[in-house]
């Protein structure tokens, strides 16, 4: 895994958005945009492809099965504007990181944000999921509180 | 765009908008007068300028490096009483009346009672593969460079491989019988000002959760290099697109590019791009996006092997050599 600037990555990212609407050669209708859950895997494949990239890893559940999940990021030139590139992950790296749910319940979802090996968060997020700097800091609250879900955590913070 | 709209009318058959954006103006700037047809529109800015100016290699202007989009008045045209608030990844607003024709302003209220629903429009004709067209074009993020060159122009666009060739001091040819996705374009220079016109276009649509256009869409435009106050630069297009079957009127636009610093600072170059290999998204039974994954019969990998894995070197992942489950 490489080295790189959050900050720049912060910042960049939050340029983007403002700069024009979301980019993709597709709909993001599939994916539950609130639904926000966070899980932790290996990386089998990090495809820095276009039109999209995916993230590939494999998640141990409770029970010590393995699945592979397929998570969508946005595409490789707008990640670059965000300091992340084709070598961002490598196989074998371990994330932690927080996706929307594709609908139909099968191990996919949209990336939000991700947490490298060495704390720092990136976000290589599209249309399907927030990663910004807003989101991260949000979910930076609720992971001290040990919160897995924005469902979870949203219900807690209004008893 | 981070934007503040003021809608202003100019005589009795133009749509003309003023967009204000925090950064720099972003005004449309109509034509000298209104016209019936784009050819008109064309041969009189032809006339005007005495048939054009005729750069060198030494003279043309230059316009090289990296660009990205920078606003437009998309939003400004079609939908009103809109804000920065958005639904999903589409901004909130409700139709402008008057704007596109009946069945083109009904096809633009399902799209926006789409977006509405779920953020965005169920399936955008790009998830197939189709490219943007124009005039698209005008507005897909990602990279484009402008190359100019004293009989042709080419505008590059990273995003399905779009070059589109604007053929200098020349007359329109449809040798091929057909309308295709950038249609025909040929221009002439004004100074500095590049002029081009836009005709046999095949139908495409503005951009996801944007109206659709006919084939009888054409353009004429203007391109001009500007310098912010700050010293920054901008490469403004004005245009008026014409397309009796989908618009009432003709309207104008105004689309704005920015030096892609960001890219050239760490050295980005364009690549190929096609998504047949690598995209996984389709239009499935219930008319949305749906996605293929590993395990699928369709899945599509991106980074495995050719239709020939039988022999050395055919892997597309020759730095990681990563390889998904069956």
């Amino acid at each position: 895994m490489k080295n790189i600037d959050v900050w720049g990555l912060l910042l960049t990212g939050a340029g983007l958005v403002s700069a024009e609407s979301l980019p993709a050669h597709h709909s993001f209708v599939q994916f539950d945009q609130s639904t926000e859950l966070i899980m932790s895997g290996e990386v089998v494949r990090w495809a820095f492809n276009a039109p999209h990239s995916w993230l590939y890893l494999d998640v141990e559940d409770n029970d010590g099965d393995v699945t592979l999940w397929s998570f969508e990021g946005s595409g490789p030139v707008s990640l670059l504007r965000r300091s992340i590139n084709g070598n961002t992950f490598e196989p074998g790296d371990r994330l932690t990181f927080m996706y929307c749910p594709i609908r139909d319940g099968r191990p996919a979802g949209h990336l939000g944000w991700v947490r490298l090996e060495d704390g720092t968060y990136i976000d290589p997020s599209d249309g399907g999921c927030a990663g910004d700097e807003e989101t991260i800091e949000r979910w930076k609250g609720w992971l001290e509180q040990g919160f897995a879900s924005n469902r979870d955590a949203m219900a807690a913070e209004s008893h | 765009m981070n934007s503040r709209a003021i809608i202003a009318t100019f005589g009795c058959c133009w749509l003309t908008v003023y967009s204000v954006t925090l950064a720099q103006e972003l005004l449309v700037v109509p034509p000298p007068m209104e016209f019936e047809t784009s050819t008109e529109h064309y041969a009189y800015l032809l006339e005007q300028a005495d048939g054009g100016t005729q750069h060198t290699m030494e003279t043309i202007p230059q316009w090289s490096g990296l660009w990205e989009t920078d606003g437009n008045n998309n939003n400004d045209i079609f939908l009103e009483e809109y804000t920065d608030e958005r639904i999903g990844s589409t901004v909130r607003g409700s139709v402008r009346s008057g704007v596109l024709t009946l069945p083109y302003e009904e096809a633009f209220r399902e799209r926006r009672r789409q977006a509405e629903e779920t953020g965005q429009q169920y399936y955008d004709r790009l998830t197939h593969c189709e490219p943007p067209g124009y005039p698209r074009h005008l507005r897909e993020p990602y990279v484009r460079e402008f190359i100019n060159l004293p009989h042709q122009s080419w505008q590059l666009n990273d995003l399905g491989n779009e070059n589109r060739r604007i053929y200098i001091g020349q007359e329109h040819v449809n040798v091929y019988a057909t309308h295709s996705w950038l249609g025909d374009t040929i221009g002439f220079w004004e100074g500095d000002k590049l002029i081009t016109h836009t005709v046999d276009l095949l139908p495409t649509d503005y951009f996801r959760s944007q109206p659709l256009t006919s084939n009888q869409f054409e353009s004429v435009e203007v391109w001009e290099l500007k310098t912010l106050e700050n010293g920054e630069e901008r490469l403004e297009v004005q245009v008026t697109f014409y397309d009796e079957l989908s618009l009432v009127k003709p309207i104008n636009a105004v689309y704005r590019f920015k030096p892609s610093t960001e890219l050239m600072e760490i050295g980005a170059r364009i690549r190929h791009f096609e998504c047949e290999t690598s995209s996984n998204s389709y239009l499935s039974e219930d008319g949305r996006t749906q996605f293929h994954l590993p395990g699928d019969p369709e899945y599509k990998d991106a980074r495995g092997y050719t239709m020939f894995p039988e022999l050395p070197g055919q892997s597309r992942d020759p730095i990681y050599n990563t390889q998904l489950p069956e």
